[in-house]
């Protein structure tokens, strides 16, 4: 038994189809973005938003979908993208965020924040 | 020349913009704190994991008398170091340390799930829950150590300990030759899950 809800976030898992990458007893992140993702699906799974088994079925499904496409023009192989793809998934079906919010977060880009701030700064008229 | 593989450019940089998007918007409505995450990772950084393992393990290298009440009443030893709080108790309240050397190498299976000693040795390995690890680990201990790069020799003895929901074991390592000089930071450093599952052995450090 966990006493902890990041231990049995983590556990469940362990050994399984959705089994996050790690190093050394530790979660393995090789980007910033995925420590963040990981954070961020075990941050609302613990206050409640969704169940953290209904997380782990859309995970689960994110996988499979990526492994049953065809050879030929596959993305790479990468764990974070989908799980990025289930925690969207996730928190649209579970109406943490709504359908035009969400739109928002699918199409943020590269440098969106610095457009944003470049677009106040008085050089950003000069062309 | 056609590459190998065909990487869209920007996917990290996308991937990662989303999740600024995500956690921003998350915040500005106040569905989460700007620390939640931080604050859930932390748990995997600096409360529970190997490094807490380490700690003990050097401990018990640099003091005999700690060592032999670890092996005796390993919560209780534990709990006399300043780590954080959970080691001695709750998930940690089970755990029982084993020590190698006088003629004996230890190694810890599972055959159970979630009996992993997480306080100390962090999030198990991948192959640690494969079926055919744990089965083999029973019958032919020496061979499966053997292929971790283990060669323990005969006249010594191979203790398997089957980790459960009641008892969740740890290894206590050999100390490495030459480390008279090391503090117990420098020891504690030397220390991997590997070796405190008993697939590996402390490394010496390398001859500066």
């Amino acid at each position: 038994m966990f006493t902890r809800f990041e231990e049995y976030a983590a556990a469940s898992m362990l050994g399984a189809d959705d089994s996050p990458p790690r190093l050394d007893g530790k979660l393995f992140f090789s980007n910033r973005w995925e420590r963040d993702v990981f954070g961020l699906a075990l941050s609302l799974s613990k206050a409640g938003y969704f169940e953290w088994e209904d997380f782990r079925q859309s995970l689960i499904t994110a996988i499979a979908h990526w492994e049953s496409a065809p050879c030929e023009g596959q993305p790479r192989w990468d764990y974070y993208e989908r799980f990025l793809e289930a925690l969207l998934d996730v928190v649209g079906s579970s109406g943490v965020l709504s359908r035009d919010e969400l739109a928002q977060v699918v199409v943020a880009r590269r440098g969106a924040t610095t457009t944003r701030t470049a677009a106040k700064s008085p050089h950003s008229n000069s062309h | 020349m056609t590459p190998l593989f065909q990487y869209e450019d920007d996917r990290e940089a996308s991937s990662a913009a989303k999740v600024r998007a995500l956690e921003a918007l998350l915040i500005e409505k106040g569905v989460i704190g700007s620390d939640s995450v931080d604050a859930v990772l932390q748990h995997f950084e600096t409360v529970a994991g190997p490094f807490n393992g380490a700690k003990i393990v050097a401990r018990a290298w640099v003091d005999p008398a700690f060592k032999q009440r670890l092996v005796e009443d390993t919560p209780k030893a534990i709990a006399e170091l300043d780590l954080p709080a959970g080691m001695a108790g709750a998930e940690g309240e089970h755990m029982a340390a084993v020590a190698n050397g006088d003629g004996v190498h230890n190694l810890i299976i599972c055959t159970l799930c979630s009996c992993y000693p997480w306080p100390v040795l962090g999030l198990p390995p991948y192959w640690y829950k494969d079926p055919v690890f744990r089965a083999r680990g029973v019958r032919e201990p020496r061979a499966v150590l053997r292929e971790f790069g283990v060669d323990v020799p005969t006249e010594t003895e191979v203790k398997v300990w089957d980790s459960s929901a009641q008892i969740r074991w740890f290894v206590v390592p050999e100390r490495p030759a030459n480390t008279e000089h090391l503090s117990e930071q420098e020891l504690a450093a030397l220390v991997t899950p590997e070796s405190m599952m008993g697939v590996a052995l402390v490394a010496c450090p390398a001859a500066t």
